[in-house]
């Protein structure tokens, strides 16, 4: 049983409530997509889940346990948005990932970990030695994938993972993400901004509106029949709407 | 590293500082050696004598040689002094990282006490801290050291407060790695430059101190000395001989200058290469060179239809990098009719915002603009800048940014910078140019625009702000809005709302748009015709409604596939582009997309195919191919309807069935 529950999680910020009674639940092996506008509340609830936030009520359990908030291993793991920032510019990217796998083992045996966890991300195990200014934007978040990977989490928060990526390599993350998934049963709490990207590669949709849930359900029940203004107000802005209509 | 290590040394600035700074370090070890017993020599023949041939700066009152002792004290003096700065950055450091290791409540009390103690003079705590620890050499080394701690506190507080807010840091965190492990491991690594160069400048000020502090003598007590213990020693017989003062004190200021020095130079090259060469160059025509993309095409001015607002061909646009001159936009020639919506994607570094910052003169200082015509409403861009150009500028162009928030100024309020625009190139009134820009608050839909013109950009949402800066292109009577990236900062729905503004504005006066995106489907929706550029190229120039569908050129095909939309087969991997976009430093011979493209053969590495008529692209009604490959003038066909340009040796081709997205990606090399 590796599910992630928010129950009624609020976290405020002095008097602005940020996250307001949210309760969410990310089944085991599933991806669930959460989307909503910019300070809705979204990454706060995702920094709360890794300890970065600290709750106000409520509680966030895994599995049934609350989440560790010290030591390690940690069953959460975050990649974040800007992947020229989430990784050490000092760090060559074997170390990167190596720092993040459970310690123990002899030295071997972390290499040969660190060439595997690169290979499952599509990177060439020879990139370990490169550090991150060598790499492009995607490869620099497939490091973070797979650096999220090592500590092999139940779970993994992936927060605006494409945004700050080109076009031309969000497509192999979203592809990475989705293989991921499917081959290693992970779950995944996805947020974006954007449906499409989410409607891809989540089963589930949740969205978020001024700190709180407004609606949750599996994402073609979502997608055609939205309950709530705001997700057909989200749909209606979905860009290209109308030139692709006329697509054959 | 090393190489930025070199160019400290290169410049004469820096080679000095470096010069001095041995010299100083091996005289401090070396001196006592060669001169310590000749400098301890007492002769009592001549005490207090006076700069001769044997004491070239005299001697002291018991007819020890000044100059050797200067020598020799230069010994203790960069030592105490060093020894001072360690002790400075040692409990700087300490301090400065105490908040990021203790938390967020014990950091902030910690924090508080070193803002306090900043506040203090240097010299006041030294020469407190000199009362506490008693006369002496080690109280004034704890005093220096002490004193210097607090301003070295500040410094490394701010540093790491910045690297903890980076995300590695809260990786690592959620990793569940230890804060002083990663203040070891991730923040210290990343902020030792500017540390380092701090301590540089720090030895020279803690030297200068330690003088000041032995000449009050407060320091170094005989029968030791320092350079401060002999100017004091010195000054009292200063109308007798004055080098036995002067030598000391030009030592102590050789020595402290040479730190300083250092530190600087350091920091200077360590720090972001300053570019130059190419500032204050002109705009060029391009003459008879030709241009890779010179087409022929709309030559003679007779030619051109009045609709065109914007006329831009052979725009080449070169800025200095950090090894020689680099050209992000290589040849970009197409027009914008009255009101039509061209749309400009591709990816980051593909030269679309250089393009639009060449074409509306914005790029002033930092490249050099070169085309064989640029013109704007009949002005040509290329000619010297006039008052009555700025003018005409400033009422018939908008252009619109990215992010609305740097683009206004942050101290007055948003009425009075619309107002400035209409005072400015208008001639109006105060109160008519603000009326008018309540009027156009009102016309980008800002409620409230009377109380709204009042206030100042920071009460302004993101997307309220961006309506306000397309208002203020509204002011005059633009003839065209320059968009660059307007939504990307906004929220989807918001972005919805910016968009379909400027698709009224845009029916509603005949305005042309250029639309600047990395967005193809944005594009897509918005323009009438889409250019897409790749390595600072235009590489296809198709109508928006083809893009769907019939894109020629593979890039064009592979990034709309690229992009995961509402109707995306979820069964299949989505498209991927291999590699990654080329450096615009090192722009290959052939095609620049010849290395990721499926297509590519011995040609395209060899040639670089120019941007002609496509010619059995479905914008042909005829259906023959255009002999001349050139199309004519203004790229419309007789029926209105625009044609579809392509560079692409094979352009159209079926792409081979898409690879298993299983392969590996391997590490670019970049320069």
């Amino acid at each position: 049983m590796s599910e992630l529950r928010f129950e009624n999680v609020t976290v405020r910020y002095g008097r602005t409530t940020a996250v307001d009674e949210v309760s969410l639940t990310v089944p085991e092996g599933a991806v669930v997509g959460l989307v909503g506008e910019s300070g809705s509340g979204k990454s706060t609830l995702a920094r709360a889940a890794v300890g970065l936030a600290p709750l106000t009520t409520g509680r966030i359990t895994l599995g049934g346990d609350p989440i560790p908030a010290r030591g390690r291993p940690r069953p959460l793991q975050m990649v974040f948005q800007d992947p020229y920032s989430s990784l050490d510019p000092r760090m060559t990217v074997g170390r990167s990932v190596a720092e993040a796998m459970p310690p123990g083992g002899s030295r071997a045996d972390r290499r040969a970990e660190v060439e595997r966890l690169l290979e499952l991300v599509h990177l060439n195990p020879s990139c370990a030695g490169a550090v991150p200014s060598r790499l492009s934007g995607g490869q620099r978040q497939r490091v973070a994938l797979a650096r999220a990977l090592a500590a092999r989490p139940r779970v993994i928060i992936a927060d605006e993972i494409t945004s700050a990526l080109d076009v031309s390599v969000q497509g192999a993350v979203l592809n990475l993400v989705r293989e991921l998934q499917r081959e290693l049963g992970l779950a995944m709490l996805f947020i974006s901004h954007d449906l499409a990207v989410v409607r891809y590669v989540a089963s589930q949709i949740a969205v978020m509106r001024h700190g709180r849930l407004v609606e949750q359900g599996p994402t073609t029940r979502v997608l055609t029949e939205p309950e709530h203004d705001f997700t057909r107000e989200l749909l209606a802005a979905v860009p290209g709407r109308t030139t692709r209509r006329n697509r054959p | 590293m090393q190489g930025r290590w070199r160019r400290v040394v290169r410049t004469p600035l820096g080679l000095t500082a470096t010069v001095l700074v041995v010299a100083v370090v091996a005289l401090a070890v070396l001196g006592p050696m060669l001169w310590g017993s000749g400098a301890g020599a007492v002769d009592t023949d001549a005490i207090l004598a006076r700069p001769s041939a044997r004491h070239w700066a005299g001697t002291d009152n018991l007819g020890r040689d000044i100059l050797l002792r200067v020598l020799v004290a230069s010994r203790l003096s960069v030592l105490l002094a060093l020894l001072a700065t360690v002790i400075s950055v040692v409990a700087g450091l300490l301090l400065g990282s105490a908040p990021f290791v203790l938390g967020r409540r014990t950091g902030r009390l910690v924090a508080a006490g070193v803002n306090t103690a900043v506040a203090f003079p240097g010299l006041l705590l030294a020469l407190f801290f000199a009362v506490v620890f008693g006369v002496g050499a080690t109280g004034a080394v704890l005093a220096i050291g002490l004193a210097g701690a607090p301003a070295f506190a500040r410094l490394t507080q701010t540093l790491v407060a910045g690297v903890a807010a980076r995300d590695y840091v809260a990786a690592a965190r959620a990793m569940g790695i230890g804060r002083f492990r990663i203040l070891v491991r991730h923040v210290l690594p990343n902020i030792a430059e500017p540390l380092v160069v701090n301590a540089t400048i720090g030895a020279g000020t803690a030297l200068l101190s330690f003088a000041g502090l032995s000449f009050l003598g407060l320091g170094v007590q005989s029968p030791s000395y320092d350079w401060g213990r002999l100017l004091y020693e010195g000054i009292g017989t200063i109308y007798v001989n004055a080098p036995a003062a002067l030598a000391p004190g030009a030592a102590v200021l050789l020595a402290g200058l040479a730190f300083n020095l250092f530190g600087e130079s350091v920091a200077k090259g360590l720090g972001v290469p300053v570019a130059g060469g190419l500032r204050g160059m002109g705009p060029v025509r391009a003459g008879s060179a030709s241009g890779p993309e010179r087409t022929g095409r709309g030559e003679d001015a007779g030619d051109r239809s009045p609709e065109v607002v914007l006329d831009v061909r052979d725009l080449e646009v070169t800025i200095s990098g950090p090894s020689g001159p680099v050209r992000p936009v290589r040849g970009v020639s197409f027009d914008v009719r009255r009101g039509e919506a061209v749309g400009i994607v591709g990816e980051s570094g593909s030269g679309k915002s250089m393009t639009a910052l060449a074409v509306t003169r914005l790029l002033a200082d930092q490249g050099r603009v070169d085309a064989s015509r640029l013109e704007f409403l009949g002005n040509d861009l290329l000619a010297p800048d006039t008052t009555a150009r700025r003018r005409t500028l400033g009422t018939t162009l908008a252009m619109v940014f990215q992010d609305p928030m740097t683009a206004f100024n942050p101290t007055r309020r948003i009425g009075a910078q619309l107002a400035e625009v209409a005072t400015r190139h208008q001639g109006m009134s105060r109160r008519e140019a603000m009326a008018r820009a309540v009027d156009r608050l009102t016309a980008v839909r800002i409620p409230d625009a009377d109380r709204r013109a009042r206030q100042y950009p920071h009460e302004f949402s993101g997307g309220m702000r961006q309506r306000a800066m397309i208002g203020m292109g509204l002011m005059g009577a633009p003839a065209l809005i320059v968009a660059d990236e307007p939504t990307t900062a906004l929220d989807v729905t918001v972005q919805q709302q910016v968009l379909d503004l400027l698709a009224e504005i845009r029916d509603a006066d005949d305005v042309a748009l250029i639309l600047i995106s990395h967005d193809v489907t944005v594009v897509g929706e918005v323009c009438d015709r889409i250019l897409v550029m790749y390595a600072g190229r235009i590489v296809e120039d198709l109508p928006a409604a083809d893009l769907a569908t019939a894109a020629r050129h593979p890039y064009t095909r592979a990034l709309v596939d690229a992009v995961p939309d509402m109707n995306t087969d979820l069964a299949e991997p989505l498209a991927t582009i291999p590699g990654r976009p080329v450096d615009p430093a090192d722009v290959p011979a052939g095609c620049a997309y010849a290395d990721r493209c499926p297509l590519a053969d011995a040609r395209c590495a060899a040639e670089d195919p120019p941007l002609a008529a496509d010619p059995f692209g479905p914008g042909d009604p005829s259906g023959v191919a255009d002999p001349s490959g050139l199309g004519d003038p203004a790229g419309h066909d007789p029926a209105g309807s625009p044609r579809h340009r392509v560079a692409c040796w094979h352009a159209g081709e079926p792409l081979p069935a898409r690879p298993e997205d299983r392969n590996i990606d391997d590490l670019v090399e970049s320069p």
